[in-house]
């Protein structure tokens, strides 16, 4: 069935397509979006780990190979919101030397962008939907920029231990840039510190899509069509211009929605596939795709975490899932003697009983009396510090089609993924750096969280760079085959960082967002 | 501007209980209250209950009369969307009663070709413990299903749930729930 011509299509409705949606929507473009999952309301967040994960993707269409294959299904999105509606929230931003990494060292990929470009955006994303920080406190680390519209969150002992820890070996903590409000912010109550951040704040105190750009979008006009499942963009017989998407809707009804735009913004692993199963004549290898990095260098974040275990009260069951503090001390990439990358450290969360962040896995070898034990000496005494790594870009790390088919027919991709030795070696070095700094806490006991390599966030396939040659996209999105093919989100990431992405990602999407409504007409028309 | 409608939010609790059928009634319980009334099982077999109680119970004592064999027999009926179990963000792909099937159907006759053909629920406590320990360190010779230590953590993960993760699970340990929306029925 045939709907109505759109200004603008887009696929996802999480992070990045509900800011476009509502940049587009504002500037009077007419908006669907389109979203696989349910349209999830405010009253759906219910506090509690397990009925948490019904927020969370059940059997989405990859397949998981490699030495450490991606573990998706606890951080993606499934429905609108997207992973951002059960975030933590961490809003740190990119340092200048995560842009430059070959330039500066001969590693990994350059963006075609500097800090500098991405710097107003980050005010700009801050200022519209809530971040509180300390901007003074992290210029230690980065160039000046705006004040952030709120004040720090509070802190509690489960944080303060770890501030302690970390200054007595002459690591700097800051209190932690959160998308979430320390007092009411534009008509959003202040959090309240329960620490169910990441089941889904129903309140609004956490800016998530709900609250922020999918209300401002659908206040702006924007549609959206929840459990519809895009199955197919469509290009023209030249092959120039996309024209719009096939999809099947809530009662598994094949539509097509033309489109004067669309604007992938599917997650970083559904965007190539989508781009993949999408070929034609005109684009063999899939769409935009002359360069043949069309779902490469596919990259995940890592943790070293270090368990701390008090006798006394240490609030653990206050404050939020995110950080209360941070600290780039480690980000240089050489900071780790044999171990390139970045490492960005962050202390101070609420805990849970249960789910995978819960403390019941915080010794994971324990089970039966020992466990019960465990389970009352650290209920109120236990916190955790986390070092994420940074991975460098590799062109096997890829996602790839299969013979497998999905529920419409389409075939399955597989994400193959494996960490090379520079991030093994440096999430070894960042357990030994925690235990270091567990140790100057002054804790009974102390230890490494360690098990298998975990992937965390992901990036890349669909990465940004100079030109058709090296690249799927320019620096805003636009795709570099197909004008009116954008993409959106850290598929367009040529390197990761080692912080949290998401106010990366709003800030690479609003300048894009911005881009396509200022040369609308050239690339519409 | 955001505040939620109380009647939303009386949807969203009454969504938090799990619903059971017992002579063609629906009823809306916690697993440990499904249990006390013996709900028939809509899933699991006898077997299957017999061995996911007794691998519960010595992973996380107080998971059987909790009700882990009903919570996880409840989820396994329901679409993998509404799933709550802990295999859905742990990349299992659905539908979770084949994993489920073979991860207990592993322990059975793994159970049973090292003890003298005896089942993990025939185990004394001392024995259960030695086959569990060998299990999750992937040492079970013979051993045919899902990894060891994979279902080591799934089913451990069940057992958590309903012993740590529930309103009562945090009451007991003397933990503030402090829920913004509550789960119906202390579950």
């Amino acid at each position: 069935m045939a709907n109505e011509k759109t200004d603008v299509v887009i696929v996802g409705a999480g992070a990045s397509g509900t800011l476009y949606a509502s940049v587009l929507a504002k500037a009077g473009k007419k908006v669907v979006l389109l979203e696989s999952g349910p349209d999830w309301q405010l009253s759906d967040l219910i506090s509690s780990d397990f009925w948490g994960r019904r927020v969370k993707p059940a059997g989405i269409p990859f397949l998981l190979e490699g030495k450490n294959p991606y573990g998706y299904a606890y951080q993606a999105g499934w429905g609108v919101g997207g992973a951002a509606l059960h975030y933590f929230a961490n809003f740190p931003r990119y340092m200048p030397n995560d842009f430059k990494v070959k330039s500066e060292h001969s590693r990994g990929l350059d963006w075609p962008i500097s800090y500098a470009d991405i710097a107003p955006y980050y005010d700009k994303v801050a200022a519209e939907i809530g971040v509180s920080g300390d901007a003074k406190a992290e210029e230690i680390w980065r160039p000046k920029g705006e004040p952030y519209p709120m004040p720090p969150m509070k802190t509690f002992r489960n944080g303060d231990v770890w501030k302690k820890g970390c200054e007595a070996i002459g690591i700097r903590m800051v209190p932690a840039a959160v998308g979430m409000n320390s007092t009411e912010f534009k008509g959003r109550p202040a959090c309240i510190y329960d620490g169910w951040c990441h089941v889904g704040c129903p309140i609004g105190a956490l800016a998530n899509p709900q609250v922020t750009y999918l209300a401002d979008a659908r206040k702006a006009g924007a549609e959206v069509r929840a459990l519809s499942t895009v199955t197919r963009v469509l290009t023209n017989q030249a092959g120039n211009k996309v024209t719009g998407v096939e999809y099947y809707d809530a009662k598994k009804e094949k539509q097509v929605q033309e489109a004067r735009v669309v604007v992938l913004a599917a997650w970083s692993a559904q965007n190539p596939r989508l781009m993949m199963i999408s070929a034609t004549d005109k684009h063999p290898k899939g769409l935009a795709n002359s360069s043949g990095l069309l779902g490469k260098y596919m990259m995940a974040h890592y943790a070293s975490g270090t368990w701390a275990l008090f006798d006394d009260d240490v609030e653990n069951h206050m404050g939020t899932v995110g950080a209360q503090y941070m600290s780039y001390d480690r980000y240089d990439k050489t900071s780790k003697k044999d171990a390139f990358g970045s490492t960005f450290i962050v202390a101070g969360t609420a805990l849970k009983t249960s789910d995978l962040g819960g403390f019941a896995n915080a010794r994971l070898d324990l089970f039966g009396p020992k466990l019960t034990d465990f389970m009352k000496r650290a209920k109120r005494g236990i916190t955790r510090l986390t070092a994420f790594g940074e991975e460098m870009p590799n062109v096997e790390n890829r996602i790839e089609l299969t013979d497998g088919k999905d529920e419409f027919g389409m075939p399955l991709a597989k994400i193959v993924h494996s960490f090379d030795q520079d991030a093994v070696a440096l999430w070894n070095a960042n357990f030994q750096e925690g235990l270091t700094i567990a140790k100057e806490t002054g804790a009974k006991e102390f230890w490494s969280a360690r098990g298998n390599q975990p992937t965390i966030h992901l990036f890349g396939g669909t990465i940004m760079g100079a030109g058709a040659g090296d690249s799927i996209a320019n620096s805003y999105g636009q795709t570099h085959e197909i004008g009116n093919l954008w993409i959106a989100g850290p598929g367009l990431f040529p390197t990761e960082g080692a912080s949290n992405p998401t106010f990366t990602i709003f800030a690479v999407s609003q300048r894009g967002a911005e881009q396509l409504v200022s040369e609308w007409s050239a690339i519409a028309g | 501007m955001f505040e939620i409608e109380r009647r939303a939010l009386m949807k969203g609790a009454a969504l938090s209980a799990l619903t059971f059928t017992a002579g063609g009634a629906k009823f809306l319980l916690s697993p440990r209250q499904a249990r006390a009334q013996n709900i028939a099982f809509k899933t699991l077999t006898p077997e299957q209950v017999e061995t996911l109680e007794a691998i519960g119970e010595t992973l996380v004592p107080g998971s059987k009369e909790a009700g882990v064999s009903h919570f996880v027999d409840q989820q396994l009926s329901v679409p993998p969307g509404e799933a709550l179990l802990e295999a859905r963000i742990l990349n299992v792909r659905p539908p979770y009663a084949n994993f489920y099937r073979a991860a207990l159907g592993a322990v059975d006759k793994a159970s049973k070709a090292h003890n003298s053909d005896r089942g993990i629920a025939q185990l004394k406590d001392d024995e259960r413990s030695a086959f569990v320990d060998l299990m999750r360190h992937n040492k079970i010779v013979g051993w045919q299903g899902p990894a060891g230590p994979f279902v080591y953590l799934v089913l451990r993960s069940d057992a958590v749930d309903v012993v740590y993760g529930t309103m009562e699970g945090y009451a007991a340990l003397g933990i503030p729930y402090m829920p913004h929306i509550a789960p119906l029925k202390r579950w």
